[in-house]
């Protein structure tokens, strides 16, 4: 039997808790006179901060509309938020990055800009939006999504190391994947039979990047077909393959285990773990401020550089471009509040200057080329020559993943079957695995589309 | 001879509790390391300097006492439920005769082996409906709709109480629910002070609940808001380690508080 | 009086019963016949379900054939399970016997074996994702002695128990290693079993010269085979239902190369991220057949391994 005494203290204790923390209040309040805009975002930490001054400054600008952010960390965001959605309790505006917009457009379990906003209005932000950024959110002919920050992936590379190597200065851009292969052969070092320096190796997930650069399309718009078995993806995965083949399988799960581009582990470049690393614009500030602590310190500052992804053929992609982008759920109680909200974070309306502002503290690349062109925006760039060329790039041809229902599954196929290539020693059958893919998910994506879409089914009422 | 073989024995058991206690300890001494010495000297044991600031820091990353309170909601609710309803139910399979009750108790028992992801999207869709999609309520309420387990544990123990007690007091004019309060009750409190730790750990480490059902900060419990934590601070290993102590010691606290009962619980639902 | 008590327990049993009832008819019984209609339908959560026929059905059997998406998640649960139910059983049994031995400090090493019981899931897995980080991890700091190249763990896709990779430990061994910490409560169960068993066994053993292996061997198991009966049925189905380390460790994805994807996420993930409800109750009731049939032919088996002791549960 156990004693009373401690559990009727512990009981006590507990209750004592409970009531403090009930009057703990995450939330901050809302002005009467105004409408709550609810925002979820995943930005934390740094980032948060930023954000919480886009959103101080909209609503110091706002005598309508008040947004509440509300930062929601966390792996399977989406799936978060489609259980909102789901569950009748949406937010008003949500921000996010995963390839779902094609599957949630079809579904309805997003409002397109045209369902809130005006045709003019619409068509105002299509133009203000960089290419690249507008086919992160059109899907059917509709903008059902719209980008705020893009990311773009290029080479970085550790100069002094690349130079070395060489034994001459380094180019500006790659001539081709040979000459990208020759680096990393070449500053690729074992000591006593183990692995201390890779050159570069190619990140399973980023097979994504280097199909399209290869010049292979994953999926075919015209014709809705699949198209992961096209003879460039299928040598874009036998190049990465080849990566794996020379330093085998348990040298790459051993380099690749800490995720290389999520934004809270170390960068391995700094570390000198590679030469040359794929990566997005973010690292240009883990690489400033390790170069600003060398120069602190008084120790040599090793000299970091970017390359664009070298194009293999005259058809090739410069890259592949995903990004954050707003979406306003369906059902949700203040789309129009949502949309005023977008407006002024990707600058339309006069809203540049601000713009250009939340860039700069965020390190984030415009949306916009006017955003990019203004002058604090210039100023920043002059004095980031690094990440100046991330900006450069973003106006050039970057594909996204294909904006279609059964993305998700699509996406996650694709990185399971290049992880299978890459850390499983066995000889995989590449034609035939992408061949069997690209069927599974013909299949996949014309079931669901073998259905009427949500749009459809709303004409007909 | 016997002495020897008692030292080898007592050895043997000492090397094991440091195998089991290891990674307990090895969490404890990360959690007031600095941030550097787990990085740059990952193996070393004992930390540099005992850096309790880990704990400031951890709970400023996260709303601890907020999360902490609706734990405690949760724990405190469910164990409500499962005692005022595991007890009603066992009552009437154990201490009541009536047609059909045999039947009743098979298929209970048959809804223990059903995984729980045959109901999960049905349950979702159905609670959505009812308007309970984020409010604790969700986690809380299927509670007091009973849990086969704990229903057949209470059974097993009901059933031990001799039937003259019950046959007396029916004598006495008892109603059926007045001997479940009056007498039943009283005499089974090891067995629902067992339910109700199980259940409040249950509750405690619930973590598809809240993933599923909630999506408001101000709702988490502390098992989901640990996750939330960790997809933000995945490298602070320090920091983690320190809000997994601040997550683990109630648990062990209440552990120590009730061990026999606890373990008696436990013993309990095997030797039947 | 009696016959009249026996009238009022016959209307209040269902009424004592009703809560659960309830709870059958709305957790388990609408859910079991929507999970089953909607197996056979396309459906999305947002818009109505339509009827499909067996083409989620056929999905699961191709998948099955192919090893792929749920092919290899019934692979994984399968090895998570064939490893860890044998190993976990045995050492709970083992340290049941240890904790047994009348020595001092008995009860201290009853608590201590059972502490690292308490520790909650989400906890665990923040813990072991961390001493058996490939590079870092102190797991691998003492392995380092014994490997040339130590295990990967949960950023490997091996299986360290099996020929292909023997002793290349990967991510399913790891939540091997996490159940295996975890072992306390099967370890107390067993425990209350050895204390049941009558002392005047091992003394009739010990009169006909019976050494500690053979009083093991033929007294304490049979025994306790009715611990081991149950602990199996419960270890299958915790092994299915396997979630929250799965996704904790995996990041809620079964990387890498979908190693450590067992059912319950391979499940989750159709439902939640590719929004197929359907093909997800699919494989809710595939499972439920598939676990119906197993503990059914456990059951069978049981007659001839079970030794009761003229009782039966």
């Amino acid at each position: 039997m156990a004693r009373p005494l401690p559990i009727v203290i512990l009981l006590l204790l507990a209750g004592i808790v409970a009531v403090w923390g009930a009057t703990i209040s995450l939330t901050n309040e809302t002005p009467l006179d105004r409408e709550e805009v609810v925002f979820w975002h995943f930005w934390s930490g740094s980032d948060g901060e930023v954000v919480n001054d886009v959103v101080r400054r909209f609503n110091a600008s706002q005598s309508d509309y008040y947004v509440r952010a509300v930062s929601m960390p966390g792996n399977n965001f989406d799936m978060k938020l489609f259980l909102s959605i789901t569950g009748g309790d949406p937010p008003d505006l949500i921000n996010q990055d995963d390839p779902i917009v094609g599957d949630w457009a079809f579904r309805g379990a997003i409002y397109s800009m045209e369902e809130i906003a005006s045709v003019e209005e619409v068509e105002n932000m299509k133009d203000w939006l960089l290419p690249s950024a507008r086919s992160l959110g059109e899907y059917d002919g509709r903008l059902y999504a719209v980008c705020n920050g893009l990311d773009i992936r290029a080479l970085y590379f550790n100069r002094e190391l690349v130079e070395e190597a060489l034994g001459r200065s380094v180019p500006d851009e790659l001539e081709s994947i040979e000459q990208l292969d020759m680096i990393a052969e070449l500053c690729t070092q074992y000591t006593d039979g183990e692995l201390t320096q890779i050159g570069y190796l190619p990140d399973p997930r980023r097979l994504w990047a280097w199909g399209p650069v290869f010049g292979g399309d994953f999926y075919d718009e015209q014709n809705g077909q699949v198209t992961a078995s096209d003879e460039a993806i299928i040598s874009a995965l036998q190049w990465m393959q080849g990566y794996r083949q020379r330093l085998g399988a348990n040298a790459v799960a051993t380099y690749r285990q800490n995720d290389q581009s999520l934004p809270n582990k170390m960068f391995p470049l700094l570390a000198n773990r590679y030469a040359v690393i794929l990566d997005g614009q973010w690292r240009v500030r883990d690489i400033e401020a390790a170069q600003k602590v060398s120069r602190t310190r008084g120790e040599p500052v090793t000299r970091y550089g970017v390359w664009p992804l070298p194009a293999e053929s005259r058809q090739g992609k410069t890259g592949w471009v995903n990004g954050n982008v707003f979406l306003v759920p369906r059902h949700a109680n203040n789309a129009q509040g949502a949309w005023e909200f977008i407006k002024f974070w990707t600058g339309l309306e006069g809203h540049e200057k601000d713009a250009a502002e939340t860039c700069v503290a965020g390190g984030w690349i415009p949306v916009s080329k006017h955003v990019a062109e203004s002058l604090e925006f210039q100023t920043y760039l002059s004095e980031h020559p690094l990440f100046a060329r991330f900006v450069d790039f973003a106006a050039t041809e970057q594909v996204p993943t294909p904006l279609v229902p059964g993305a998700s599954r699509y996406y996650r196929e694709v990185n399971n079957l290049v992880q299978r290539v890459m850390y499983d020693d066995e000889v995989v059958d590449l034609t035939a695995e992408l061949n069997m893919l690209e069927q599974t998910m013909q299949k996949h994506i014309d079931r669901i589309r073998s259905h009427p879409s949500f749009a459809e089914e709303q004409a007909d009422e | 001879m016997n002495n020897v073989a008692g030292k080898w024995k007592w050895m043997a058991l000492l090397c094991v509790s440091g195998m089991f206690l290891l990674p307990l300890l090895l969490m404890l001494l990360a959690s007031v390391k600095p941030a550097e010495q787990l990085t740059g000297d990952p193996y070393s044991l004992l930390p540099d300097r005992v850096l309790f600031q880990n704990y400031r820091d951890a709970l400023e990353s996260i709303p601890y006492v907020k999360y902490l309170a609706n734990s405690i909601v949760l724990c405190v609710g469910s164990v409500a439920g499962t005692l005022i309803s595991c007890s009603l139910v066992a009552y009437g399979f154990s201490r009541l005769k009536w047609r059909g009750r045999n039947l009743m108790f098979a298929i209970m028992i048959g809804t223990m082996l059903l995984p729980w992801h045959v109901t999960m999207i049905p349950r979702f869709v159905l609670f959505s409906e009812l308007g309970l999609y984020n409010h604790l309520a969700a986690i809380i309420l299927p509670t007091f709709l009973g849990d086969a387990f704990y229903i057949f544990l209470l059974r097993q123990f009901f059933l031990s109480i001799p039937e003259e007690i019950s046959e007396a007091a029916r004598l006495d004019g008892l109603s059926e629910l007045g001997i479940y309060w009056r007498i039943i009750l009283p005499l089974s409190k090891p067995a629902l002070i067992t339910v109700a730790m199980f259940q409040f750990v249950a509750s405690w480490n619930d973590f598809s609940g809240p993933l599923l059902y909630l999506s408001d900060h101000e709702k988490f419990p502390l098992a989901y808001g640990l996750e939330q934590f960790v997809s933000s601070y995945a490298d602070q290993t320090h920091l983690l380690m320190a809000a997994s102590v601040m997550f683990t010691l109630p648990m062990i606290i209440l552990f120590v508080v009730a061990q026999k009962s606890f373990t008696r619980g436990i013993t309990m639902t095997g030797s039947k | 009086m009696a016959a009249e008590a026996r009238g009022i327990q016959r209307w209040s049993g269902w009424l004592f019963v009703s809560p659960w009832l309830l709870g059958l008819a709305l957790l388990f019984v609408y859910p079991f016949v929507a999970s089953l209609i909607w197996s056979f339908s396309e459906y999305d959560l947002l818009t109505s379900p339509r009827y499909i026929g067996t083409d989620h059905y056929e999905r699961i059997a191709s998948e099955i054939v192919q090893g792929k998406g749920f092919g290899k998640a019934l692979w994984n649960t399968f090895y998570y399970a064939a490893v860890s139910i044998p190993l976990s059983t045995i050492m709970a049994i083992c340290l049941a016997v240890m904790l047994n031995w009348q020595v001092r400090g008995q009860a201290i090493f009853r608590t201590l074996f059972y502490l690292p019981s308490m520790v909650p899931m989400v906890a665990t897995s923040i813990l072991w994702l961390w001493l058996l980080d490939p590079r870092d991890g102190m797991v691998n700091g003492l392995l380092s002695f014994f490997y040339e190249a130590p295990p990967l763990w949960f950023q490997g896709i091996q299986e360290g128990v099996s020929t292909s990779s023997p002793f290349q430990f990967g991510s399913k061994d790891g939540l091997t290693l996490m159940s295996l910490w975890g072992v306390g409560n099967f370890m107390l169960i067993y425990l209350a079993a050895l204390g049941d068993i009558d002392g005047s066994l091992y003394q009739a053993a010990e009169l006909d010269g019976a050494g500690s292996f053979q009083k093991f061997r033929h007294i304490t198991l049979p025994m306790l085979s009715p611990i081991i009966f149950f602990n199996l049925i419960l270890g299958i189905i915790q092994s299915v239902q396997a979630f929250t380390q799965v996704y904790l460790v995996s990041e809620g994805t079964g990387q890498p190369a979908e190693s450590s994807l067992l059912i319950s996420l391979q499940l989750f993930l159709a439902a939640f991220r590719d929004l197929e409800m359907g093909y997800a109750s699919a494989i809710a009731w595939v499972l439920f057949v598939f676990l119906a049939l197993m503990t059914w032919g456990l059951f069978r088996s049981s007659r001839n391994w079970v030794h009761y002791r003229g009782v039966r549960i």
